[in-house]
């Protein structure tokens, strides 16, 4: 099947979000479609799988015209999708969920009087993709990679010849990453196409055929995969004229005979199924220790007990050489400690109360009284400022901001004023490069002034170019501390999947991190 | 038609489109309701009507009567209205001015031949413990082990009014009363003081300033920011250092203390002693009121008054039209369930 996207123009108000985009997908081919986040590619492929109808242009599907209101049309065209957000039935077992996704035949049909069950032909993909994983497994106790992976079967079992997928490796560990890339070049060899939506320059270089570079909703180029660098795509996406400043990190060197400002010792904790044991860390003033971990394996639980939000079953936190948290106690928050908790808009934001309340909140035991609000509000103004919140209005309710929006505020106010601790859970996540840089470079320059940072991140790619060690979580327990100079993501990987490292002879050569600006890209 | 007369015409369809338009439709709705009402109660309707409103409005004896029963509407509302701010919801303001009747009541009862600068406080303070006794109980239930508030306010409030009824049948009654369940007649100090040579007594008055002080509180302060903080996310309020577990307590025994306060005046003043049948369901009239008023305090103060005119009004229908006393409270179930879904019936269609 071959498709063909003619001149597609969509706006959203003011906004042109893809300004006369003409794109051909071509049976066998895999098709990166890259850009930024906001550049315009989840909502070009959106309308391909009719989700929107495009204000102008046509797609051709096999040379004629055709129009898809739905996603119900785009599928019986054999069009398939993979969200960023799934779809899935937690309290269901796997094969439940596939078979809920699973197109019934009618009842009168022969298949339907003979065959009580499509059982066999819906796990068929997922004995491939996920050999390990049991059918009867609920979906509530799968990592957020077989989650992705579930939706990825769920849309191949309705037999997609075109399958786009929407930044499908952004909560894949590598060697899972690895696997679907795999994958995707089998689908492309069986002659179906792929469409990858991607930021990350990996998935690209690993199984796209094509390139499609978008930026700002516009297309700027077309180039075969092997004709191109990382570093020319990078330049492509992010144009030339936005190039950004390195990210500075102080050298480990400089505080490593520094005594640890704070200091983790033999933390246990447990919440319903989750628990974290036998966590052990010391982190310097001025230290970046990254986290990393496959979601689900006890970062939140961590960060919770760090900053007192849950109680410790057994051990303590100390900063300065004074207690902060301990099992003999009951948990307390801080002024000195500073939480970005992961989905700010659900776990760090009162969504009814305005941006200047919200902010105010970081220092709520300082407020008077009858706290005066034009100094609050000026603080609020500031942070909207530097971290360009849009809509620009204090007096909005936190709720009328987007989950990116909201994630900047969250991240100036807790910056702000000093601190002995910055717990930050997945900064950056759902932010474009440029939001994403401005963040880190706050961020590390929290830790330059003396803040121990404890980093929890899924982006490899980012821990090994900023973090000075990374601490990988697996099953609630730490399996493995790295620095990030002397190991490859493979190490790390296998530390997340709780793989045994291999002999250190048998290590496969050293992959270099690449230059920051790349990295600051992905 | 010009411009100049387009304007105001405008402008008032747009303030019908609102707030105003809304209750314009709800007291259109309930008078009318009201006159189906009693036209099916075979009278004349119009005059009845008429009759009902200088009942509670008509002349100054009236309207202090109004007052009356305003005190422990608007004392009662507060106490749900304070842990309605929190995200709770308590039904037990009738339980707790119960409360704050029996310990005020054993104030008196322990202190009875002191002098009245001595007893008064002493019965106030008595009341207020009380109530909010009653407040902290599910308070701590709810923290301490999740039981919704709502249904131990609820079943706390059987237990509030059957201790009454156990102390004035029992170890408090006047054996001079002749069989009749009640306490020993308070003392000139255990009076409350009232005004204008009326009913209408100190209990407005706390209940007014409390409104008040608690509208400010709620609304300016650290603490009422706090409030809404928990409410909104306690997870967020936990991290920023706020206790929702003791600012459950707070808003419960706040709550409480205030409604106590109410039993305590209808003790003193209406009854002059303990008895059975202390306050003819002034909490769950309170507990409409707050709900009708949004929980907005300063609203609370008006719509407490109306609803006081509601009830001294139906006393006079029982007098003058021979209605059961029920009739007040089918009035009040009507206007509640007229608000309720005016309200939310207006709120869908400016959505749209």
């Amino acid at each position: 099947m071959n498709i063909q996207l003619y001149n597609i123009t969509k706006r959203f108000g003011d906004v042109t979000a893809n300004d006369g985009i003409s794109l051909d997908i071509r049976a066998g081919e895999v098709v990166a479609l890259l850009g930024e986040n906001g550049a315009g590619k989840s909502t070009l492929m959106k309308m391909l799988f009719g989700l929107y109808p495009p204000d102008g242009g046509a797609i051709l599907i096999n040379d004629r015209e055709t129009t898809i209101e739905s996603p119900q049309k785009a599928m019986s065209l054999g069009i398939g999708m993979v969200f960023q957000q799934f779809n899935l039935v937690p309290a269901l077992s796997v094969l439940d969920n596939l078979l809920l996704a699973y197109p019934k035949s009618p009842f009168w049909t022969f298949r339907r009087l003979f065959r009580t069950s499509p059982r066999k032909a819906v796990l068929t993909y997922l004995q491939e993709l996920a050999p390990g994983l049991a059918p009867d497994t609920l979906v509530r106790d799968l990592s957020v990679g077989q989650r992705q992976l579930l939706e990825l079967v769920k849309v191949l079992n309705l037999d997609a010849k075109v399958l786009i997928l929407d930044e499908p490796t952004s909560v894949l560990p590598p060697q899972e990453a690895e696997r679907l890339w795999g994958l995707i070049r089998k689908l492309a060899e069986a002659g179906r196409s792929v469409v990858l939506i991607t930021h990350k320059m990996q998935d690209v270089m690993a199984c796209a055929h094509r390139v499609v570079v978008m930026r700002a909703g516009r297309m700027v180029q077309t180039i075969d995969r092997k004709q191109c660098t990382e570093s020319s795509l990078v330049s492509l996406m992010m144009g030339d004229s936005n190039q950004r400043s390195a990210i500075e990190v102080t050298p480990r060197e400089a505080f490593a005979n520094r005594p640890p400002r704070i200091s983790i010792r033999d933390l246990h904790a447990r919440h319903g199924a989750q628990s974290v044991e036998n966590i052990r860390l010391d982190i310097a003033p001025g230290e970046i220790l990254g986290v990393a971990g496959v979601s689900g394996n006890g970062q939140h639980l961590l960060a919770d007990a760090l900053v007192g939000l849950t109680p410790l079953a057994r051990g303590e936190v100390i900063i300065d050489g004074y207690l902060l948290q301990s099992a003999s106690r009951p948990p307390s928050t801080s002024g000195r400690v500073s939480y970005i908790p992961e989905q700010p808009a659900v776990n760090a934001v009162a969504a009814d109360l305005s941006l200047t309340t919200n902010v105010a909140l970081s220092h709520f035991r300082h407020l008077s009284f009858f706290p005066a609000w034009a100094p609050e509000e000026q603080l609020t103004r500031n942070i909207i400022q530097r971290y360009q919140v849009r809509p620009d209005n204090p007096a909005l309710a936190a709720g009328q901001l987007s989950g990116g929006n909201l994630q900047k505020l969250v991240v100036g106010r807790e910056l702000e004023g000093d601190k002995d601790l910055i717990v930050a859970a997945y900064p950056t996540m759902g932010l474009d490069a440029g939001a994403a840089h401005d963040i880190y470079q706050a961020l590390f320059a929290k830790a330059n002034e003396g803040a121990a940072v404890l980093w929890i991140s899924e982006d490899l790619d980012d821990l090994m170019s900023y973090a000075h060690r990374i601490a990988v979580l697996q099953g609630g327990r730490i399996s493995g501390i790295f620095d990030p100079r002397e190991c490859d993501r493979l190490d790390i990987g296998r530390a997340m999947t709780g793989e045994p490292q291999p002999a250190r002879t048998q290590r496969p050569p050293e992959q270099k991190p690449a230059d920051p600006r790349v990295r600051a890209a992905s | 038609m010009t411009n100049a007369t387009q304007l105001p015409v405008t402008l008032g369809l747009r303030l019908l489109r609102g707030p105003a338009g809304a209750v314009l439709v709800m007291a259109t709705i309930f008078v009318v309701a009201t006159l189906a009402f009693f036209a099916i109660n075979g009278r004349e309707a119009v005059s009845l009507f008429q009759e009902m409103v200088m009942g509670a409005f008509g002349d100054s004896y009236s309207f202090s009567e109004t007052l009356v029963k305003t005190a422990p509407i608007l004392l009662t509302a507060l106490a749900v209205a304070l842990p309605a701010r929190l995200g709770l919801i308590s039904v037990g303001g009738e339980g707790q001015l119960y409360l704050g009747a029996l310990f005020g009541t054993g104030a008196v009862l322990a202190a009875v031949d002191q002098p009245g600068w001595i007893l008064m406080p002493l019965m106030l303070a008595g009341a207020m413990a009380g109530g909010a006794l009653w407040g902290v109980i599910p308070g701590l239930l709810k923290t301490r082990l999740g039981v919704n508030e709502t249904i131990s306010t609820l079943l706390l409030n059987y237990v509030g009014i059957l201790l009454v009824s156990f102390v004035v049948h029992g170890p408090w009654k006047n054996p001079n009363s002749l069989g009749w369940p009640a306490t020993i007649e308070f003392p000139a100090g255990a009076i409350m003081p009232q005004f204008f040579d009326t009913r209408v007594h100190m209990g407005l008055v706390f209940g007014i300033v409390a409104a008040i002080i608690l509208h400010i509180l709620v609304t300016r302060s650290r603490w009422g920011l706090g409030l809404q903080v928990s409410r909104s996310n306690p997870r967020v309020g936990a991290t920023a250092g706020i206790s929702y577990e003791r600012n459950v307590l707070i808003v419960m025994a706040v709550g409480g203390l205030l409604a106590g306060l109410a039993g305590i005046a209808e003790a003193s003043v209406i009854q002059n002693r303990l008895q059975d049948g202390l306050a003819s369901g002034y909490g769950m009239t309170g507990f409409l009121v707050a709900w009708l008023a949004g929980q907005h305090f300063l609203r609370i103060i008006p719509l407490s008054v109306l609803m006081g005119g509601l009830l001294a009004s139906a006393d006079s229908l029982q007098l003058y039209a021979q209605l059961p006393k029920a009739s007040a409270d089918i009035l009040q179930a009507l206007l509640f369930i007229i608000v309720l879904a005016v309200a939310s019936l207006w709120g869908r269609r400016r959505d749209i």
